[in-house]
């Protein structure tokens, strides 16, 4: 199996003793849809900085198509491109100078590169927008075309840092399609971090959960969610809810990855039945609000970390 | 939800490493200039001040021959190039805050390129000016006594200089976070060392501790060669040297200015690596 990216032990304390990541092992096959889960803070960016050079790791390995980011970082950065989380453009320029400069950089031939642009601005909707200066570019129109710099280089690893934060709906539902569409590439490795769960579910063939600089879970959506069973039951307790959490256990209710967070207490069934769970929950004498619903990868970041991914970010 | 099908040719062989990267960033730094004309032409008023209106108007007030607008024409050089440079350094801050550094530093290139290609495109703006100084001064009249040999030597000064002083300017930038505490340090790398190294008038004329600083500031020297080149004018180095040779001492001032140059642009070079990545 050829690996797009690989990382070993992968560390980065920075200079004020911040540990910001603290030992990831990757391993993504090329053509795979990688996506790196969790909250503002939790090392994504870092993690992605480290692979595309732009941070150096303070321990441990990383290579990109094989190439050593530390010791090849020319030939490491030859086959990748990076669609940024904040805006990295020149906003002077315009969208074609834009475009042109990653092609040349890139060491794209120039002919190659007019017909890659003229291709990329079709299928992104910017044919009209390439000769205006980027600055009077919208949030949306900006990210389509920092997207289509990174393609016109046909990296073998693209990398794409939160590319939703901060767009309306309408582009994010927009930009969704457009990364979609790059999964139907089978030569492209794509390095996708979020910390939309939707975006994740949607998107990756694997997700890997990164909390506090540390990989807490790694596999496919389907089978992170399988280990929490088809439902689960939700209880928004009046009370105290550790004990409520130990009573539901002891009557046989709840297992071992019931979790608690705040006033809610979220009960995984498996094979048991939401009726019964309920049942049990009247006769324990527990009061407040009950529904009954499928499990997300919020959950499962729920029950790995003891914090919200949606409240964290 | 639908999705929308890109097709991503299978990736081709990479080209090895080229000069061909160097053009391209500085294409790109001079369409930057080029869209911000202040950079262009906001150094140029200071020098162009003093050249054609003060010059002149000294002359007149104190009686000095017209040899001294020739002097203080080739001593605003001297200022010239310092905030030219200081503000082609500005355009590092802008990269590195709102534009497009990032990407530069993810490309397959040295990053010492990126400077590289600043520096390039601050040579010739500087080259530029610097023509539109010496020429809008001939066109006041002002004469200047100069030969091959002396252009070579004014040519030699000016490009040390100006690579010393983006070197500076490089240095700063990266250091300095924002634009603002940027620009507050300008006159003291800019302009402070103008009026000890013998813009205005000869560093002699100095009190004596002084004229000992002004000896040992590589602007005394790059004037002094200047004057020398463009001017046949060797009292400035005298001053520094008081040797009897003109050309060795050209060629002392020539290895001070290109000493400074060299450490300065290395400096940059290891400043900006380390900088840029954290």
């Amino acid at each position: 199996m050829e690996l797009a990216i690989e990382a070993h032990d992968l560390r980065k304390t920075y200079p004020a003793g911040v540990e910001a990541v603290r030992g990831i092992d990757l391993a993504v096959p090329a053509g795979e849809v990688f996506g790196l889960l969790g909250p503002n803070g939790a090392g994504k960016s870092t993690t992605v900085g480290m692979l595309t050079t732009t941070i150096v790791p303070t321990g441990g390995t990383a290579r990109l198509a094989g190439f050593d980011v530390a010791t090849e970082p020319l030939a490491a950065r030859a086959v990748s491109s990076v669609v940024f989380q904040e805006a990295v453009v020149d906003r002077s320029l315009t969208g074609m100078q834009n475009l042109e400069l990653h092609a040349d950089l890139w060491g794209v031939d120039h002919r190659e590169a007019q017909a890659r642009i003229e291709e990329l601005a079709a299928t992104l909707g910017l044919g009209e927008l390439l000769g205006r200066a980027v600055g009077s570019y919208s949030g949306g129109e900006r990210r389509r075309l920092e997207i289509a710099r990174a393609l016109v280089s046909q990296p073998r690893v693209l990398f794409l840092d939160e590319p939703t934060v901060g767009l309306d709906p309408r582009f994010r539902a927009e930009l969704l399609d457009i990364i979609a569409g790059l999964r139907n590439r089978r030569d492209m490795t794509v390095l996708l971090t979020t910390h939309y769960l939707d975006e994740a579910e949607r998107l990756c063939d694997r997700v890997a959960i990164i909390h506090d600089g540390r990989i807490v879970a790694l596999d496919a959506p389907r089978a992170l969610l399988a280990a929490l069973g088809r439902e689960l039951v939700e209880l928004r307790i009046d009370g105290d809810v550790a004990s409520a959490l130990s009573s539901l256990r002891e009557r046989g209710v709840a297992g071992d990855d019931a979790f608690a967070v705040g006033s809610r207490v979220t009960v995984p069934l498996h094979d048991r039945r939401a009726r019964e769970a309920i049942a049990a929950v009247h006769e324990l004498g527990l009061t407040g609000a009950i529904s009954v619903r499928e499990p997300t990868l919020d959950d499962v970041y729920l029950r790995l970390t003891g914090g919200s991914l949606a409240t964290a970010a | 939800m639908s999705s929308i099908d890109i097709a991503v040719p299978a990736t081709r062989p990479r080209r090895g490493l080229t000069l061909g990267p160097l053009s391209t960033l500085a294409r790109r730094r001079l369409r930057l200039t080029a869209r911000t004309p202040r950079e262009l032409v906001v150094p140029l008023l200071t020098p162009i001040m003093f050249a054609l209106v003060i010059a002149p108007a000294l002359h007149t007030a104190l009686h000095t021959d017209t040899a001294y607008e020739a002097f203080v024409a080739i001593g605003t050089v001297g200022l010239l190039i310092p905030l030219n440079t200081m503000f082609s350094g500005l355009g590092v801050i802008v990269d590195r805050v709102s534009g497009a550094q990032r990407e530069l530093l993810a490309a397959p290139i040295p990053r010492g390129f990126l400077v590289l290609g600043n520096l390039l495109v601050a040579l010739a703006i500087t080259a530029l000016q610097v023509g539109v100084l010496v020429a809008a001064a001939l066109a006041r009249g002002i004469r200047f006594d100069t030969s091959a040999p002396g252009l070579a030597w004014f040519t030699a000064a000016v490009v040390l200089f100006t690579v010393a002083m983006y070197g500076m300017a490089e240095i700063l930038a990266a250091r300095v976070p924002r634009q603002e505490e940027y620009i507050a340090r300008v006159p003291a790398i800019a302009i402070l060392p103008w009026f000890l190294a013998g813009a205005l008038f000869p560093i002699t004329a100095l009190p004596t501790f002084l004229t000992w600083v002004a000896k040992f500031l590589p602007l005394t020297h790059a004037l002094a060669l200047m004057r020398y080149g463009l001017d046949s004018d060797r009292s400035g180095l005298h001053a520094i040297w008081g040797l009897s040779d003109p050309r060795a001492m050209a060629a002392l001032s020539l290895a001070v200015v290109g000493t400074f140059a060299l450490l300065l642009a290395v400096g940059s070079l290891r400043v900006f690596s380390r900088s840029a990545v954290r």
